[in-house]
């Protein structure tokens, strides 16, 4: 017995040993950025796994006014709470009237949604740049809020149409009885008990929109419109040029932190 | 005569009248829950899909205020242009890569994981770790790791004297779909590893207690019990990879804009440069169409085998 019990330590003593050795290689990426971040030039190329020599973070402060990153992390936030916003909004009253009322051709008017969800946005950013364009919306937060709601909206249909579905249907036909009318009813009891779906709504529209790449690249052309990650992707082919001017490795550590949020 | 007739009509008409106006109402209330998502959805994916195909039938610039028809010559021309094939190739090469590094690692890693009983939560997160970064992020952090001169590869293996290894990653025919699918498969290991660890759980212990009475060791309690159990969550896994391999484009676009050459091209890049570069609207509209039915027949034949196989 005590032989297993030892065998067995020294087992999961390798385990987590073999473990720990592929997660060094695995996060090693990151680590390279974030010492990075804290180097010189010269230090990044003459030393890439040593630990900086002085730990300051004056090279990231600079980066952050030289990136223009606050430009681009008040334009992230100002389309990606816009686009939650505007998701939430349309998003769950219409999960809900597919969960919980019953009209003509429901499944139908759903099935017709879902069919977005296996469209890839590549297959329509052409017309979509150039309806935008017609409406005078290219270059213009508004318009990637929109579009980035819209492309949204099938899996988050889909996703509180699933949340809506797990609410008793009781609880809606007894707020009716006692006099409240639809909309109340969905105000005042349904969308309280659908908060985890909304939440979970809410953190997926936030990770999406905040990460985009394809939808800002397409529709936004003014430098000072850019979003995080049009701005990371940008700012690395202007450095790129540029070997004295590499800020790329110090600004890095800001996207790491701004886009993991 | 007719009087008493009238009188005992009128209540019921009232009603039938009523029960109209309600019905009336009640479809107007049904109508304002989704009037604002079906506006949306029809602005910015139904009518853009309809226009996408419409656009493909004729030739446009896309400034020009007349549009040409011309049918499916757009379609012709693709079958004939040797770049958009050689596209749908390294797209095809995308998808055999990422599954290869992907499917099984990934398991094993969450099998690995999922046998740790101190830390599990740990090994969970850090692994994670990765995936959340944005394609951006993780475009610019590969692109500065595969640095012919500053990079860290070419650094160490010049530093341990292997100079003749060192290459421009990015910059050479060969090596730039490994070289990309490997920062891929490192963007997106965690999500899947956490796939496969919430499928592992759901396994019943009793099968691997019965397996070791019968003496199994634990490549056979994989190969017979673990990889079987999990033909749900590998279904999602196979699907997610292939998807996420056809539609890819951020992170060759950061990294390499489809070069050197056009060797790392895929069908996503060419209509983003045939559209937005080199104004051939139509012909990049074509192409989108076709990408958009290669995915959307692979999402429904997919879900399809899923439900019947279930």
């Amino acid at each position: 017995m005590a032989n297993l019990a030892k065998k067995q330590i020294s087992g999961q003593r390798a385990l987590i040993l073999s473990l720990s050795v592929l997660l060094l290689f695995m996060i090693a990426p990151i680590i390279y950025a974030v010492l990075a971040s804290f180097k010189t030039n010269m230090e990044i190329f003459s030393s890439p796994f040593a630990l900086p020599q002085t730990w300051s973070f004056d090279n990231i402060i600079s980066a952050w006014h030289v990136g223009n990153f606050q430009q681009y992390f008040f334009n992230s936030a100002f389309v990606t709470i816009g686009g939650m916003a505007l998701v939430a909004l349309v998003a769950c009253p219409a999960g809900y009237a597919f969960a919980q009322l019953s009209f003509r051709g429901n499944n139908l008017v759903f099935y017709l949604i879902l069919l977005g969800m296996a469209l890839p946005v590549q297959a329509i950013i052409i017309p979509i740049f150039y309806h935008l364009r017609g409406m005078g919306l290219v270059d213009t937060l508004t318009g990637l809020t929109l579009v980035s709601a819209g492309l949204a909206l099938p899996f988050s249909i889909f996703l509180m149409r699933n949340t809506f579905r797990d609410v008793p249907k009781e609880l809606r036909e007894s707020a009716m009885i006692d006099g409240a009318g639809e909309w109340k009813t969905y105000w005042k009891i349904m969308l309280p008990l659908a908060k985890p779906g909304v939440v979970a709504l809410l953190i997926f529209t936030f990770m999406n929109i905040w990460n985009d790449f394809l939808l800002p690249l397409v529709l936004l052309m003014s430098q000072q419109k850019y979003t995080i990650s049009l701005g990371l992707y940008s700012f690395q082919g202007e450095m790129a040029t540029n070997y004295a001017l590499i800020f790329g490795e110090r600004s890095l550590v800001w996207f790491l932190v701004l886009s993991s949020i | 005569m007719s009087v008493p007739v009238n009188v005992a009509a009128q209540p019921a008409q009232q009603k039938v009248a009523t029960k109209k106006m309600n019905a009336f109402k009640k479809k107007i209330v049904i109508f304002s829950f989704l009037a604002p998502a079906l506006l949306l959805y029809f602005v910015f994916m139904l009518y853009p899909m309809l226009d996408a195909v419409r656009y493909s039938l004729f030739d446009w610039n896309g400034a020009s205020s007349s549009m040409n028809f011309v049918g499916l010559e757009n379609y012709a021309a693709l079958t004939q242009d040797s770049l958009f094939l050689r596209s749908l190739g390294h797209n095809l090469l995308w998808v055999v890569l990422s599954l290869v590094l992907m499917v099984l690692p990934t398991l094993v890693l969450a099998v690995l994981i999922s046998k740790v009983r101190k830390g599990r939560m740990f090994f969970r997160a850090a692994f994670y770790l990765p995936s959340v970064l944005s394609l951006a992020v993780v475009g610019v952090l590969w692109s500065k790791i595969y640095d012919p001169t500053m990079g860290p590869i070419n650094t160490f293996l010049r530093a341990i004297g292997m100079d003749f290894l060192a290459r421009n990653w990015l910059g050479e025919p060969f090596l730039v779909i490994p070289a990309l699918v490997i920062a891929s498969t490192w963007a997106f290991y965690g999500l899947y590893m956490i796939l496969f660890l919430a499928g592992l759980q759901s396994i019943d212990p009793q099968m691997y207690e019965a397996a070791d009475i019968d003496g199994a060791g634990p490549i056979r309690k994989f190969w017979y019990i673990t990889v079987p159990s999990l033909r749900n969550t590998m279904n999602v896994v196979v699907s997610m990879v292939i998807i996420h391999a056809l539609k890819g484009f951020a992170l060759i676009w950061i990294m390499t804009q489809g070069g050197p050459f056009y060797m790392s091209e895929v069908v996503s890049t060419y209509v983003y440069k045939s559209a937005f570069s080199m104004n051939q609207v139509s012909y990049a509209a074509a192409q989108s169409v076709v990408l958009g039915i290669i995915i959307i027949t692979f999402t429904i034949a997919f879900n399809y085998y899923r439900e019947r196989t279930e």
